[in-house]
């Protein structure tokens, strides 16, 4: 199946693109996808998200809904990416 | 009752809400708590709205390479004036019919309860998550609003946690790490967001509008991006 990923803030400068198209594995996670990403972009692994997959430090959306780790993904999702910010 | 100054002062805001907005915002106690990038703009815009009592809570010292985005901090101000002191001593010049308070120190579990008090509304101004459950515990305990805001580099996020209606700080961001040392930040970013926070606070005491309740506005200025997230 098909989904579209959208990187935001620093996710979109280190990725170099603010969005793309994958063929991902039916039944695949919010987390899973993540692991994905992460072979598919080194610089996603290396700097912004944790070694630890439940302590991953990312935000996620599905469809424009804020979701967790374990929600199973459908054909022609849109899932966006987001970093936490805590500066003031 | 709002005198014939304040009429006059308020005039085209009381085309949006009416004397009775502008009333509530008379009537209105909002804590800002981190007068810094963030808490600049918002204290600044409350104060112009005329919200009648504005409460400052920082434990720090403007340092010089905080002004870049810290606008109520000038260069006298550095390293000499505690930052509810400066942006205290700005804002009863700019509006002098609104009280403003300070208080100077860390928010902690012991002094929460007798620092934030009665206010109406608790503005998240804060650049560490630690300081931000302790808020949002709080919040909850005495069922206020808390408007969150956080800003990096050129983005920034604002969702607004009104107990029994939204979701928690700690339930959207449970797996939050903080981020160690200095962290990139222009001074227009603080502005957006910290506007957009003040715009919340507006929002929630006069009824004008949708306040960003369950939703969290996610904003990169870098690349003209404003985008609402849903959180139900």
């Amino acid at each position: 199946m098909r989904i579209k990923v959208r990187y935001f803030a620093r996710y979109r400068s280190l990725v170099g693109k603010s969005e793309e198209e994958l063929e991902v594995p039916e039944g695949i996670t919010v987390g899973e996808l993540i692991e994905v990403l992460k072979e598919r972009h080194n610089v996603l692994r290396n700097e912004v998200f944790a070694e630890e997959d439940d302590l991953a430090d990312v935000n996620v959306s599905r469809n424009g809904r804020y979701v967790r780790f374990d929600e199973v993904l459908r054909d022609g999702d849109v899932v966006a990416l987001f970093p936490p910010v805590s500066g003031g | 009752m709002l005198s014939e100054r304040e009429l006059e002062r308020y005039d085209r805001q009381i085309m949006i809400f009416g004397k009775e907005g502008q009333e509530r915002l008379k009537g209105s106690k909002v804590a800002v708590v981190g007068v810094g990038g963030l808490g600049s703009p918002v204290a600044y815009y409350l104060a112009a709205a005329g919200i009648g009592t504005i409460l400052l809570v920082d434990e720090q010292t403007p340092e010089l390479s905080n002004l870049n985005r810290q606008i109520l901090h000038w260069e006298d101000d550095v390293g000499r004036n505690p930052k509810p002191v400066s942006a205290k001593w700005k804002l009863n010049r700019f509006n002098s019919d609104i009280a403003v308070r300070s208080f100077i120190g860390r928010l902690t579990e012991e002094n929460v309860e007798e620092v934030l008090g009665d206010v109406d509304i608790i503005v998240d101004c804060l650049d560490n998550f630690e300081t931000r459950f302790l808020l949002d515990d709080y919040a909850h305990r005495r069922r206020v609003p808390l408007v969150h805001g956080a800003v990096e580099g050129t983005f920034g996020q604002v969702t607004t946690i009104v107990p029994g209606v939204t979701k928690s700080l700690r339930e959207l961001f449970p797996r939050v790490g903080e981020r160690e040392g200095k962290f990139p930040i222009l001074g227009a970013t603080a502005g957006v967001i910290g506007s957009i926070q003040a715009m919340e606070v507006v929002k929630l005491l006069t009824g004008v509008g949708e306040p960003l309740l369950n939703k969290l506005l996610i904003v990169d200025l870098a690349f003209n991006a404003f985008d609402v997230v849903e959180l139900r």
